[in-house]
């Protein structure tokens, strides 16, 4: 058995020396949409990071009427807080609100108008891991119609626009990622082909010799094995050393994931499995 | 050992072989004889399951045209060694590789190959030829190589297709003496050939066929 298996190990690796050009035109085909892949698998891996930090900044602010003096606030902050998806709230009272005016505008209002007409308000930190607009637009509804609540002010849209476009990056990434797989899948296919048409006789003797189907496939899942190890570990260095550079020159956080060489060398083998046992079975009923 | 029950085997509407009875025994030898095109290499592929009869059923080697499967193919066929008239063997490996390969398929260990391999090759007449490729041999002796692949897995019957069709009369008649001698040893030994000559003054069964029919027995 172990002679056997030593046997076919040494026929696909002669078979893959022996068909250098196009082992090394497939190799390449690999290593180009791996390339690809790998890059948006990065990208896509940092969407994550990028829509957690824009909704760690969504927040919305409630103005208080004027009439609300401090212990009704207080009151209100308690009412709010019981409401899940409401990580924290800060009071921002008049004087406050004074301190932030001058520090945006240059001016004391109490100076220049003699009194602070700036109103209380309420900064709302949402809680990230419940985080659904749908539940934050509602709450904001009902708090609206709170007759102590002067207006509201949010950046709800904007975030939501934002997350609507790292949406569509997300579905266009994925059908990239199909017709990569897609594509990958037909040149391993025809290189098989290719190499099972160039060594016909080889398995027209393997067949008359009581081969079974099996003997004679493994020396090509072998090839493509190497193919698909070989192209996939080169795209996953050449995306990684990218990114560590793009890192270090432009001063960049973009995250690498640890298991980005798993996935690519993992992917790359189910592809290339596939796709010769797809071509194989064409040529061996 | 090797039965034909009424078989027809149709190419087109004009040839193939029509309504086939014949039975073969264990140790025999015999000689399948006919002109070209007569269906001498269509019983033989029928014979290795490389053809299925259009009507009625071959039995070999208690494997039957009617029930095999796919998949079974190969394991009726390593009981079976061919010879082909064009050698059919591999360019780019030695004579040792190309006698090795039916064992390799067969999972024999490494030092058994050896043995059995040297066996063939001494049989053969072509231990001396063993590290030499294919090109490098004149036809008898590439036709020799073929015969030490096929009896070097010790099958139960050895089908020999023209194997002196490209030999001239020398080489024919040693080709013709290696197959006796592997008959002798009990191995069950048919024959295709057109050349009568070579077949004269040999006393074993000869079934002649003519147009796909059998002509006479």
């Amino acid at each position: 058995m172990i002679d056997k298996v030593a046997f076919l190990f040494a026929e696909g690796l002669k078979s893959f020396l022996r068909n250098k050009l196009t082992n090394f035109l497939c190799i390449i085909t690999i290593l180009i949409n791996f390339t690809i892949l790998g890059t948006f698998f990065i990208a896509g891996f940092n969407t994550d990071s990028l829509i957690n930090f824009f909704r760690s900044k969504y927040t919305f602010e409630v103005f208080l009427q004027e009439k609300v003096d401090l212990d009704q606030s207080n009151a209100i902050i308690k009412q709010l807080e019981s409401n899940p998806v409401i990580s924290s709230i800060v009071l921002i009272d008049k004087d406050k609100s004074a301190d932030i005016f001058l520090e945006e505008f240059g001016e004391d209002v109490v100076d220049m108008l003699g009194y602070n007409p700036l109103p209380m308000s309420l900064k709302v930190s949402l809680e990230k891991s419940n985080f659904d607009l749908n539940k934050i637009e509602l709450l904001i509804s009902e708090i609206e119609k709170y007759d102590f609540v002067d207006s509201i002010e949010y950046r709800g849209v904007y975030i939501d626009n934002i997350e609507d476009k790292i949406n569509l990056f997300i579905f266009f990434f994925l059908i990239l990622v199909i017709a990569i797989v897609f594509i990958s899948i037909q040149m391993i296919s025809n290189t098989v082909k290719l190499s099972m048409s160039n060594r016909s006789d080889f398995i027209e003797i393997l067949q008359y010799n009581g081969a079974s189907n099996m003997f004679i496939k493994i020396p090509f899942f072998i090839e493509s094995i190497l193919q698909s190890i070989i192209g996939s570990l080169i795209a996953f260095l050449l995306v990684n050393y990218s990114f560590i550079v793009i890192n270090s020159y432009f001063n960049l956080n973009i995250q690498i994931d640890n298991f980005l060489w798993v996935w690519m060398i993992g992917l790359s083998l189910i592809i290339g499995i596939y796709a010769s046992n797809k071509a194989m079975k064409r040529i061996l009923l | 050992m090797v039965e034909f029950k009424n078989i027809t085997y149709n190419y087109s509407s004009k040839s193939g072989i029509y309504n086939i009875d014949l039975n073969i025994q264990d140790d025999e030898f015999c000689f399948l004889v006919g002109p070209t095109g007569s269906g001498k290499s269509t019983l033989l592929k029928l014979l290795y399951f490389d053809l299925f009869p259009d009507k009625g059923k071959v039995n070999v080697l208690g494997y039957s045209s009617s029930k095999i499967k796919n998949r079974d193919i190969h394991r009726a066929r390593k009981k079976i060694g061919v010879i082909f008239q064009d050698y059919k063997l591999l360019k780019q490996r030695t004579v040792y590789e190309n006698i090795a390969l039916p064992l390799h398929i067969n999972g024999v260990g490494r030092k058994k190959i050896s043995n059995l391999v040297n066996e063939a090759l001494e049989l053969t007449e072509l231990s001396r030829y063993s590290k030499k490729f294919p090109n490098q041999l004149s036809g008898g002796e590439q036709q020799r190589v073929c015969i030490a692949r096929a009896i070097v897995k010790n099958p139960d019957i050895i089908l020999a297709d023209e194997p002196t069709g490209n030999l001239d009369p020398t080489a024919g008649h040693r080709i013709l003496r290696i197959l006796e001698q592997i008959n002798k040893e009990g191995t069950c030994v048919i024959m295709a050939t057109h050349n009568y000559k070579l077949i004269a003054e040999k006393s074993y069964r000869v079934i002649e066929l003519d147009q796909g029919r059998m002509v006479s027995e």
